[in-house]
């Protein structure tokens, strides 16, 4: 395990080791949608309290769900990156913010949208929101100071500092509607062998859930195989992928 | 008559408008986020392509 690790940290396997993996993520992403969103749209029942707005969760959810857990990847690479100085996890650290942010944004935006018919509003100052919108934040400040360096190594460095301090939102954002009343409603997965749903609404969540997990997995791949390219410009297989390679 | 109450032709009736734009945001954003892949892919090549021209003139 060790070894291939450590075989992934050179620039030249990992950059081809991401151009095979690219369809063994992007096929299983677009089968799950489909599959997910037609069981969703079409064969789950409406909801007994919410009628159909409900189905806005085969997207609110797993978006929600990415965000965060694009943020712990970001965090966890980078900090890999600052110890160990592995050039390939500052990559993967880097491509992951733009990507997380868009999971942040569309969980806050549909959210916002499912909130109007349910709430009443489009917003509220609420625990889960408030921290959640923190976290695009998070994501906007650690591309900005990302994009503030020439240099790379640099740019890792202090980004992934901030990525590392910013932790913290993420136990806040998920325990937040525990620890403070909010308007949002709580966990359904608080003992995952009694779900609060019904399976036929469970189903196609969890597979919608699996479904962006590969949808960020095959955007990581695509990202951090260019942005070696970047960095790897002066190297002689760059020289040779480009070359060989056509547009 | 709300907008809401306008589109309620479509699937999923008095919930359309908000399940729909949902929807169609989400897709944007994701098509967004390949078509920028895309664009990447074609620049950094064609970025890196004429350097090494340039390099080999």
């Amino acid at each position: 395990m060790w070894k291939w690790i450590q075989k992934l940290a050179s620039p030249k396997v990992f950059y081809d080791t991401t151009n095979k993996l690219v369809p063994w993520f992007f096929w299983p992403f677009i089968v799950l949608t489909i599959i997910g969103l037609y069981w969703g749209l079409v064969l789950a029942p409406a909801d007994y309290q919410q009628g159909e707005s409900f189905r806005i969760i085969y997207i609110h959810v797993p978006s929600a769900w990415m965000s965060m857990l694009v943020y712990f990847i970001m965090a966890v690479t980078g900090a890999i990156g600052l110890i160990w100085q592995i050039k390939m996890a500052e990559v993967v650290a880097k491509v992951s913010a733009p990507i997380g942010a868009t999971f942040t944004l569309i969980a806050l935006v549909t959210g916002a949208i499912w909130g109007k018919p349910m709430w009443g509003t489009w917003w509220v100052w609420d625990a889960r929101l408030t921290s959640e919108l923190i976290l695009l934040f998070l994501y906007l400040a650690y591309i900005s100071l990302n994009n503030a360096f020439d240099n790379p190594r640099t740019a890792a460095k202090a980004s992934s500092i901030l990525a590392i301090v910013g932790l913290v939102n993420l136990p806040i954002i998920h325990y937040s509607v525990k620890w403070w009343n909010t308007l949002h409603q709580g966990s359904m997965f608080n003992d995952i062998s009694n779900p609060s749903m019904h399976p036929d609404m469970l189903w196609p969540l969890l597979i919608m859930v699996f479904a962006f997990q590969f949808l960020y997995g095959v955007l990581t791949l695509i990202s951090a195989r260019d942005e070696v390219l970047v960095r790897e410009q002066n190297s002689r297989w760059v020289r040779a992928v480009v070359t060989v390679e056509q547009l | 008559m709300t907008l809401a109450e306008t589109l309620s032709f479509l699937p999923y009736g008095q919930y359309a408008l908000y399940i729909w734009l949902s929807y169609g945001i989400t897709f944007i954003l994701i098509i967004g986020l390949f078509v920028r892949a895309s664009i990447n892919y074609k620049k950094i090549r064609t970025q890196l392509k004429n350097k090494y021209a340039r390099e080999n003139d």
